[in-house]
């Protein structure tokens, strides 16, 4: 339309493709392309046993995905334990980090003294690299001289096992990734709060709502599409987040607080578990996928609203 | 900035890193190498390279250091399986052989041993038991120990005295009254840091020490649910709870030096690689002796250890030129000489690899200063081979786990757990048979 | 009310800024005396001996270059073709252009952090590893930039482009003065954003590249975390995480409002 000009008709029919080449370009030899290939190598299988070497891989169909969920599998077992802990991790970022975060946002809402310390002092973990999170947490969940212990020994209690104990490894990782994600949660918070209108309290307080009353019945129904986002968000980030565990125990014992990416990172390296690896990949795209598509959705609808 | 200038400088980024290529006329050898020090590993081979090129001009070392053990075989693989070039020489875990050779990735020593005019007094120097993990089912050399070790026991020896012991446990009835004795709200008797991924090495040990080591020399072979397997799990499972002498589940690898220097743990299972770090970290006496003896019985039948550590490896597909190849090997045969090793293993206290470099200085005098150093290679007459077999790496890892599940409680029935992981095991090795 | 509320902001602070005060502070201890030796706090003393050790281990300052190279030589690129597309798509009108930016958000669908395998194969293909570029390539084309470029533009006056090109300029001096100066603060959002996410990497630049000479600080520090044989000496790794994280954190000290409010946009899609 505008940009076009009669005169150079060839030219400005092709200028806004060529003006979106080079990131559809990247996007389809980073993003689409292997996703392809991964879903075509998830159906084959490398060969193995002696002189396997050079040999092209077999087509073996959904046998892979069935091996995955077969418990009795030497990476099924591994798989479905890894999956469920990934649940798990998600489920537990967005119970307890998510109304974290908007429990620091509406504490630092408004104007007080010391401002920028609070904000720095919850907001600073989700700055860091995971892997120097993790790393400093690594000396606090150290077994014998770490400092979580240190302090439940000075409180008479013998010591946690942090990153040994099949129980209390998740946990552990759970712990890290609410301390680095709260405050990032609570910047959307803020913004979010900062749309709402201050005269609505105003009239609130005069006609005597209480501050939790208000909150039930205003800010929480306002800030309704930043918790669906949020929500949303923090599940899509906890399938991605797994690079701690590279400080963290990797994984733990017996997988017992492996997450999926980390497993396929873990396996990458071995040509014989390559089906696997792809068929895991599937599973982790799918999942990205659907949330991501439910975010779309549901904001495509409230911005139509 | 203008919208052209970060144009410009953008395209001037991709040109400058794309398009450097360097022209080298030395033959370049990559030479990978795990395990970061706080010795300075780097510093130390930085030295080495500068004493070779120094004996070899026209050759130019490039050394990486490419992580812990794992990441180095993990990298490499992911290398070369991508299409890499990957390194011309490694060290990576004796027991990596099969992965590598399956693939074709690797050629074997040997055939170098055999060009030389002194092959066999070369490769007779080397101690047997480190020899065991670098020759395959057909008697073919292909690595060479380097950074060698055995788990061996370190003892704050000044505790042992105040508790009345004046000598470390010779058998595992001496050695778990001795941790009891010594376990105290604060500290812990023995720390067997089975815990943190990799409990395999430390578990051969009582393996071995029960009477059957989990391997053989056949590498479609693996003996993971026999009795004597079971009874060594049950018992290091059992110092962490029954016996009450170390945490549940076995204490952490990176974590088990630093509390036997802080003084929080009175014994510990730990790697020879570790002699001088904790000989120079300790503000008390450190006594290192045998790992105690198992029910196989004294008089040398229960002492056992594997053997462990990284060997050099060669790479090529093929497309090396002889002279390439054999700038290599002049590289491997350096590291390996007394001197290096010599050096190498009073530096860190890895085990020196050959009986000649015990002779050669610095180690022949810190051997003498220091005799806790020799210890791990007077064990080495009782040790065997590291656990090692076709697709290692998936089922080193059905072990790892299934071992974990083990020790941590998970699993309360340990032979039906190594009974599954057995039939597992099998099932893989099924394809190399 | 308020009582509650200043009690629970300041518990909820201090537990989040002890991992942050015990990094400096064991950092700084000797390393023979973990902090269940002696004074929680303070050590016998004060040392810079973990920072000397750290530096032995990691060469810090070619680590420190080489993240700048990476997250500098990702954004620059970054900008030139989230500009170009934004523009695409939020003012021209062609053939396909819904559907071509479906498939551009697919990167938001699919990303690239999920296809370390595949990428990992195409790097090779392209004969590109363990250079720089292998470890920016998959972050030149962004569609979150797109997507906030497009949203930006689109709010422009179309009458200043009119203007503009009876001026009688041509597109890119259309692009640069009309919207790219009406942007700055959507790109200011987009660079702090991609540069604190780049800055963070990990998995990627380490699978991708083995030279010290262009791995990032986040590669380094993880030599520090894998001491294999030695065990772990938290003291040196306390100052190699402190040295890795110190600027962001400087970063974010001055500059807080900013960073608070790209985070922010970042969200708003």
């Amino acid at each position: 339309m505008r940009a076009q000009t009669p005169r150079k008709p060839l030219v400005s029919y092709l200028q806004p493709y060529l003006l979106i080449a080079p990131t559809l370009i990247l996007v389809l030899m980073f993003n689409v392309l292997p996703a392809i290939r991964t879903v075509s190598d998830s159906t084959h299988r490398p060969a193995r046993g002696l002189n396997a070497a050079g040999k092209a891989p077999e087509y073996v169909g959904l046998q892979n995905f069935h091996d995955l969920f077969d418990e009795a599998h030497y990476m099924g077992a591994r798989f479905l334990r890894t999956f469920r802990n990934t649940l798990v991790f998600a489920l537990a970022t967005v119970v307890i980090a998510v109304p974290l975060g908007l429990l620091l946002a509406l504490l630092l809402n408004h104007k007080q003294p010391l401002l920028g310390l609070w904000r720095f002092a919850v907001f600073y973990p989700s700055l860091l690299p995971l892997i120097g999170a993790a790393s400093i947490w690594s000396f606090i969940f150290s077994d014998s001289i770490g400092l979580a212990n240190a302090v439940l020994k000075s409180l008479g209690h013998p010591g946690l096992n942090w990153l040994g104990d099949r129980n209390l490894v998740l946990l552990s990782v759970i712990i890290v990734n609410i301390w680095k994600q709260a405050g990032y949660f609570m910047i959307f918070f803020l913004a979010g709060l900062q749309n709402i209108p201050r005269d609505i309290y105003e009239s609130a307080s005069l006609d005597g709502a209480s501050d939790l009353q208000q909150f039930a019945a205003l800010t929480l129904p306002l800030l309704r599409r930043t918790l669906l986002f949020v929500i949303v968000i923090s599940f899509i980030f906890a399938f991605q987040t797994v690079e701690q565990l590279q400080a963290l125990g990797e994984g733990g014992p017996n997988d017992s607080a492996n997450l999926l990416l980390y497993l396929i990172f873990q396996n990458i390296s071995e040509r014989r578990n390559w089906g696997y690896v792809n068929a895991m990949t599937i599973v982790l795209i799918g999942v990205v996928l659907t949330f991501t598509i439910a975010n779309f959705l549901l904001f495509e609808r409230d911005e139509s609203n | 900035m203008s919208f052209y200038r970060i144009a410009c400088l953008a395209l001037l980024l991709f040109a400058m890193t794309a398009g450097a290529a360097l022209a080298q006329d030395d033959i370049v050898i990559d030479f990978y190498f795990p395990s970061a020090t706080a010795n300075d590993a780097e510093g130390i081979f930085q030295r080495y390279a500068d004493m070779f090129e120094e004996e070899n001009p026209g050759i130019t070392i490039n050394s990486v250091f490419s992580g812990s053990y794992t990441d180095t075989r993990n990298t490499i693989l992911t290398e070369l399986q991508g299409g890499g070039a990957g390194p011309d020489v490694a060290v990576m875990l004796s027991i990596d052989l099969y992965s590598f050779a399956e693939e074709g990735y690797i050629v074997p020593a040997q055939t170098f041993i055999d060009a030389m005019a002194d092959g066999d007094a070369y490769i007779s120097d080397f101690f047997p038991a480190l020899m065991a993990n670098g020759v395959d089912e057909m008697g073919t050399v292909w690595s060479i120990p380097f950074q060698r070790s055995t788990p061996i026991l370190y003892y704050n020896a000044d505790l042992l005295a105040e508790a009345g012991y004046d000598s470390p446990p010779t058998n595992n009835a001496e050695l778990v009254e001795i941790a009891q004795a010594l376990t105290t709200d604060e500290r812990d008797g023995l720390l067997v840091p089975v815990a943190g991924g990799f409990p395999i090495w430390m578990y051969q040990s009582f393996a071995i020490a029960y009477g059957q080591n989990i391997v053989s020399d056949d590498p479609t072979e693996v003996y993971f649910n026999t009795p004597e397997a079971v009874a060594a799990v049950e018992f290091v499972r059992s110092l962490g709870t029954d016996l009450g002498v170390g945490p549940a589940g076995g204490a952490a690898w990176g974590d088990t030096p630093v509390a036997f220097l802080a003084g929080q743990a009175a014994m510990i299972y730990h790697t020879t690689g570790n002699l001088s770090r904790i000989l120079d970290g300790a503000d008390f006496e450190v006594g290192v002796w045998y790992l105690p003896s198992g029910p196989a019985g004294d008089d040398g039948a229960g002492y056992g250890s594997p053997t462990g550590g990284g060997n050099l490896y060669i790479f090529d597909d093929g497309s090396k030129s002889d002279e390439e190849l054999d700038a290599i090997w002049k590289w491997v045969v350096f590291l390996s000489s007394p001197e290096i090793q010599s050096d190498w293993g009073a530096t860190t206290g890895y085990i020196a690899s050959n009986a000649t470099a015990w002779e050669t200085e610095p180690l022949a005098s810190r051997a003498m200063e220091y005799p806790q150093y020799g210890v791990a290679r007077d064990q080495l007459q009782y040790a065997d081979k590291e656990f090692s077999s076709y697709a290692t790496i998936t089922i080193q890892g059905i072990i790892n786990k299934t071992l974990e599940s083990i020790l941590t409680g998970e699993s309360e029935d340990a032979q039906a757990a190594m009974d599954a992981a057995q039939a597992q095991i099998d099932g893989i090795l099924a394809e190399y048979k | 009310m308020r009582q509650i509320a200043s009690v629970t902001k300041t518990v909820i602070a201090i537990l989040f800024l002890i991992p942050l005060i015990f990094t400096l502070l064991v950092s700084l201890r000797p390393e023979t005396e973990p902090v269940t030796k002696g004074n929680i706090f303070i050590g016998s003393e004060l040392t810079f001996e973990n920072y000397q050790r750290a530096f032995v281990i990691a060469p810090w300052s070619l680590h420190y270059l080489n993240s700048i190279i990476f997250v500098a030589g990702v954004l620059l690129v970054q900008l030139v073709t989230v500009t170009c597309a934004a523009y695409a798509f939020a003012r021209m009108r062609f053939l396909g252009r819904d559907l071509l930016l479906m498939v551009i958000l697919l990167q938001l669908m699919i990303p690239s952090g999920v296809l370390l395998v595949q990428n990992f194969r195409m790097i090779n293909t392209l004969g590109l590893f363990d250079t720089r570029v292998a470890l920016m390539i998959p972050y030149w084309g962004s569609a979150f930039g797109v997507l906030l470029l497009r949203q930006t533009f689109r709010e422009v006056p179309i009458e200043l482009e009119e203007a503009a090109r009876i001026d009688g300029a041509n597109l890119f001096q259309v692009i640069r003065h009309v919207y790219v100066t009406n942007a700055i603060p959507a790109y200011l959002a987009f660079a702090l954003v991609s540069v604190s996410s780049h800055w963070n990497e990990f998995l990627w630049p380490f699978i991708i590249t083995r030279s010290e000479g262009i791995r990032p600080l986040t590669v380094g520090l993880n030599k520090l975390i894998k001491t294999t044989d030695q065990g772990a000496f938290y003291g040196q790794l306390m100052a190699g995480t402190l040295i890795v994280i110190a600027p962001l954190v400087i970063l974010f000290l001055l500059f807080q409002r900013q960073f608070v409010e790209s985070f922010a946009r970042s969200g708003i899609r």
